[in-house]
C-alpha cells in the first residue's frame, strides 16, 4: 500500500507543481467560455445587429408588395432591440441603407436581373430578390440572389419580411385598412421552456441542456487531456528506462494503478478549483443579474442521485480510457507512434461526441438511448441525455453496469499488455503479438 | 558450507525467436563480489531480470537469502542497476531518489538522510554547488549515472545486482564506483555485476560465472578457474624477428592460440605441450629472446579459450 502511495504521490505532485496544470487550470475555464460562449454570443449579436436593408427587390407582383416588404424591413430595423439599447446610450448608429424597389412588367424581370446582377457585381448593392406572381399565390415563391446570399441570418429576417408583409396584404385585401394590417402582422412570439421531471419543475428547458452540454463537454475534455497525459507519462518511463528500475521494486500493476490513480487525482483537483469558481461566479453573477431584473431563470435542480451517477461516470470513463492509453503508451517507443497508436482510442471518444449534437435535440431518442448504453460512450452521453430527460433507472443501471464491466475488461487487458511492453523496446506488435502478450503476461 | 546470497536452479528462458537462457545454474555465496561474464547476447541481462522476478523464468527456480524470489519482501533487500539507465528527466535529483527509496519501503525522511550522505560521498553535493536541487537532465552523463547509483544503494540492500556498472564511467568514477563495490563487500554485502571488461572482473571479482549462448561455460573462483587453465601459457617476447617468430609459432603445431599483444605474444599451448621443445624451436630461429615466461592466463585468454568454442550467436544483439 505505501509503494502505491508512493507512485500516486509522485504521478499527483509531479504534475500538480508544472506551469502546465497552473496555466491550465487558470485559462481552462476562460479557453472553455470562449469557445463555447462565444459562438453562440456572436450568433445572437449577428441576428440582432445585422438589419439587413441595403438590396434590390425586383417587382413584378404589380401590386406593391416590394415596397411593403421594404417598410417591414425598416420598421424592424427600427424596432431592434438592440438599436434601441444603443440609441438610448448614445452611441452613433449605422445609418440604415435604403431598401431600393424596382417594380418591374412581368416580362421585364430578365432585364431587370441582369442590371441588378451587373450592380451586384460592381458592389452597388449587395443582392436582389425578384417577386413577381407566384410570391402572391399560395406557394409564396421568391428568390434571392447577392453576395450574402449565404447568411442564414439574414436570409430568415429577408424571408420573415416578406412574410410579414404578405400577411398584410392579404389582411388589407379582406378590407382591413392597412395601418391595422401591418400592426397586426407584426406580432412577436417567444417561448420560455421549462423542463418537468418526476420531481416537479426542473427548471428552464434551455439551460438544462446548456448545463448538460457543458458537462457532457467537461467530461470529454477531461479524460482526453488526462487520458493522453497518461500515455505520455507511459512512454517516458519507457523510454527513458526508468521503468526497469521501478518494476524491479513494485509490480508494473501497482505502477498502473498508481499511474492512474495520480493522473485522475490531478484531474478530479482541477475540477473541484473549476467548480468553485464557478459557484462563486455563478452566486454573484446570479445576484448581479437578479438585481438588475434583466435575466431571471433558476440553474437546473441536480438531485444526489444525479450528482452520483454523474461522479461515477466521470471515474468509470476516465478509468477505462485510462487503461486504454495506458496499454498504447507501453506499445510505443515513440511519440510520434504513440500518436498513430492512439487513434483508434481518441476515434471511439469523438464517435461519442459528434453525437452530442443530435443527441441534444432529441434525447429520448433510440440514438441517445443506445449511445447512452455503450460503455465506450455513455460516460459522455448519459450525462448530457440525464440532464435533458428523465431516463428509466434501469436505464442507468445497466450503463453504469456494462461501464463497470468494460472499464474492468480494460484494466486487465492493458495491465497484461503494460507488463510486457514496459520492457520492450524496437517495433510496434502486430495484433497477433499483442493477442499472445495479453494470453501470456 | 557457506550460505548462498543466490541460488538458481536451471531456469531456462525463451522468447519466441530464441533461447536466452538455458538451464542455467548459480550459487553465489553470501559477501561475495560476483562477475557475470558473456559477451553480448549470452544472457546476462535476461537472467539479471529473472533474479529481480521482472520477467519469470519458464522454467527453474531462484531463490535468495533463502527464500523464493517472488516473496516481495526479500526482492526489497535487493539493490539493481539496469544496463539502460534512465530517470524521470523533469523531476528534482533529491525527488528522484527519494522516490526510488520509497518504492523499496524506505520513509521519506530516513530516505533524505541517506540522500545527503551519499550525495556528498559521490561529490554530488560540494560546499559550493549542491546537485540535488537540479533536475535530472540539467546533470552530466556521469553524473547522472552517479545519482542512479546511488539509487540503486538507498535501502542499505544486502543483494546488489549491477548489470554493465562501468560501461560509459570516465576512469575517476570508474573508480569510484568500485571503491563503493569493495567497500560494500567489506561491509558483508554480496555484489553482482555483469560486464564484458574482463581487466575489471579480474581486479575484483571473488568468483566469476562465464555464460554464452544462454549456458553456462564455467564458474568458481578467480584462483581456481586460473589454475585449471593455468601452466600452459607462456608470454614471449623478442627485441627483432617479431614476424618470423610469429611465422613459427602459427607453423607450430604445439601452439593452440598465439595472441599478439603487441609488446609481447600471450602463446597459449595445447595441453600436453613440452614447453622446453618450444623454447629450442624459438632459440633455433635465431632471434633475441626478451621474455619468456610460463604465467597464469589472464581471465581474457580463458573467456576468448572458452567462449571462442561456443561463439557468439550470430545476429544477436543488445540485451544480454
Amino acid at each position: 500500500m505505501d509503494r502505491l502511495m508512493a507512485v500516486i504521490k509522485r504521478e499527483y505532485l509531479e504534475r500538480v507543481r508544472t506551469k502546465w496544470f497552473i496555466i491550465s487550470t487558470i485559462f481552462g475555464p476562460v479557453f472553455l467560455a470562449v469557445i463555447m460562449v462565444l459562438p453562440g454570443l456572436l450568433t445572437v449579436r449577428n441576428m440582432r445587429a445585422i438589419q439587413v436593408t441595403d438590396f434590390r427587390i425586383i417587382d413584378a407582383t404589380g401590386s406593391g408588395l416590394g415596397e411593403r416588404v421594404a417598410r417591414t424591413l425598416r420598421d424592424r430595423a427600427e424596432r431592434d432591440p438592440a438599436r434601441i439599447a444603443a440609441a438610448e446610450a448614445g452611441t452613433a448608429l449605422d445609418q440604415l441603407a435604403e431598401t431600393e424597389v424596382v417594380p418591374t412588367p412581368a416580362d421585364g424581370v430578365a432585364a431587370a436581373e441582369s442590371t441588378a446582377t451587373a450592380d451586384v457585381m460592381a458592389g452597388v448593392t449587395r443582392g436582389y430578390m425578384v417577386i413577381d406572381s407566384a410570391t402572391l399565390s399560395s406557394t409564396g415563391k421568391a428568390r434571392y440572389a447577392g453576395k450574402n446570399a449565404s447568411s442564414i441570418a439574414e436570409m430568415n429576417q429577408i424571408e420573415a419580411a416578406l412574410r410579414g408583409a404578405l400577411v398584410s396584404q392579404r389582411l388589407e385585401a379582406a378590407g382591413i385598412n392597412s395601418v391595422r394590417a401591418d400592426s397586426i402582422s407584426r406580432v412577436r412570439a417567444d417561448m420560455e421552456t421549462e423542463r418537468i421531471t418526476s420531481n416537479g419543475r426542473g427548471g428552464s428547458g434551455l439551460v438544462s441542456a446548456i448545463f448538460g452540454f457543458v458537462i457532457a463537454f467537461l467530461l470529454y475534455m477531461m479524460i482526453i487531456l488526462y487520458g493522453q497525459n497518461i500515455l505520455r507519462g507511459v512512454l517516458e518511463e519507457k523510454t527513458t528506462r526508468v521503468a526497469e528500475v521501478v518494476i524491479s521494486s513494485i509490480s508494473p500493476e501497482t505502477l498502473l494503478a498508481g499511474k492512474v490513480i495520480g493522473v485522475g487525482a490531478v484531474g478530479l483537483t482541477q475540477q473541484l478549483i473549476w467548480l468553485g469558481f464557478a459557484v462563486g461566479i455563478g452566486t454573484y453573477g446570479m445576484a448581479m443579474a437578479t438585481a438588475s431584473g434583466a435575466v431571471a431563470f433558476t440553474l437546473p435542480t441536480v438531485t444526489v442521485f444525479q450528482m452520483v451517477a454523474l461522479i461515477l461516470y466521470f471515474l468509470l470513463g476516465y478509468t477505462f480510457y485510462a487503461a486504454l492509453f495506458a496499454a498504447v503508451g507501453a506499445m510505443c517507443s515513440s511519440q510520434e507512434e504513440a500518436a498513430q497508436a492512439s487513434q483508434p482510442v481518441i476515434m471511439l471518444l469523438v464517435a461519442a461526441v459528434i453525437m452530442v449534437q443530435p443527441i441534444m435535440t432529441n434525447p429520448t431518442g433510440t440514438l441517445g438511448t443506445v449511445m447512452s448504453i455503450l460503455p465506450f460512450s455513455s460516460p459522455i452521453i448519459m450525462p448530457l441525455v440525464m440532464s435533458g430527460t428523465q431516463v428509466p433507472a434501469w436505464q442507468i443501471a445497466t450503463s453504469l453496469g456494462g461501464l463497470l464491466l468494460a472499464c474492468l475488461g480494460a484494466i486487465w487487458v492493458s495491465a497484461r499488455i503494460y507488463r510486457v511492453g514496459l520492457l520492450m523496446t524496437g517495433k510496434r506488435p502486430s495484433m497477433k503479438e499483442l493477442m499472445r502478450w495479453i494470453r501470456y503476461a | 558450507m557457506t550460505e548462498l546470497a543466490l541460488d538458481i536452479r536451471a531456469i531456462s528462458k525463451s522468447f519466441a525467436e530464441h533461447t536466452a537462457v538455458d538451464g542455467l545454474s548459480l550459487a553465489i555465496p553470501k559477501g561475495s563480489v560476483y562477475g557475470l561474464l558473456g559477451p553480448n547476447g549470452a544472457g546476462k541481462t535476461t537472467t539479471i531480470r529473472m533474479i529481480l522476478n521482472i520477467i519469470g523464468p519458464d522454467s527453474g527456480s531462484i531463490s535468495i537469502f533463502g527464500s523464493p524470489n517472488t516473496d516481495r519482501r526479500v526482492i526489497d533487500r535487493v539493490g539493481y542497476l539496469p544496463e539502460e539507465r534512465g530517470l524521470y528527466k523533469k523531476m528534482q535529483v533529491r525527488r528522484a531518489l527519494r522516490f526510488l527509496a520509497e518504492l523499496k519501503g524506505v520513509s521519506g525522511r530516513e530516505a533524505d538522510h541517506r540522500i545527503v550522505w551519499w550525495m556528498e560521498r559521490l561529490a554530488l553535493k560540494t560546499p559550493e554547488k549542491d546537485w540535488g536541487l537540479a533536475k535530472i537532465d540539467e546533470l552530466s552523463r556521469g553524473m547522472q549515472q552517479k545519482v542512479q547509483f546511488i539509487g540503486t544503494l538507498l535501502h542499505d540492500p544486502d543483494l546488489v545486482i549491477l548489470d554493465e556498472p562501468f560501461s560509459g564511467l570516465d576512469p575517476i568514477n570508474a573508480q569510484a564506483l568500485k571503491d563503493v563495490m569493495v567497500e560494500l563487500k567489506q561491509r558483508g554485502k554480496t555484489v553482482i555485476f555483469s560486464t564484458h571488461l574482463m581487466d575489471n572482473a579480474e581486479r575484483l571479482c571473488d568468483s566469476v560465472c562465464i555464460i554464452a549462448r544462454g549456458k553456462k561455460v564455467l564458474d568458481g573462483t578467480i584462483a581456481t578457474v586460473k589454475a585449471e587453465h593455468g601452466a600452459n601459457t607462456v608470454a614471449l617476447s623478442v627485441s627483432s624477428g617479431r614476424e618470423v617468430i610469429a611465422a613459427m609459432l602459427r607453423g607450430d603445431p604445439a601452439v593452440e592460440r598465439v595472441d599478439d599483444q603487441n609488446r609481447y605474444f600471450e602463446v597459449t599451448l595445447r595441453r600436453d605441450a613440452d614447453k622446453q621443445a618450444l623454447l629450442r624451436a624459438i632459440v633455433a630461429t635465431g632471434v633475441e629472446i626478451e621474455r619468456f615466461e610460463v604465467v597464469q592466463p589472464s581471465l581474457h585468454q580463458i573467456f576468448l579459450e572458452k567462449v571462442g568454442a561456443t561463439g557468439v550467436e550470430p545476429g544477436m544483439t543488445g540485451h544480454g
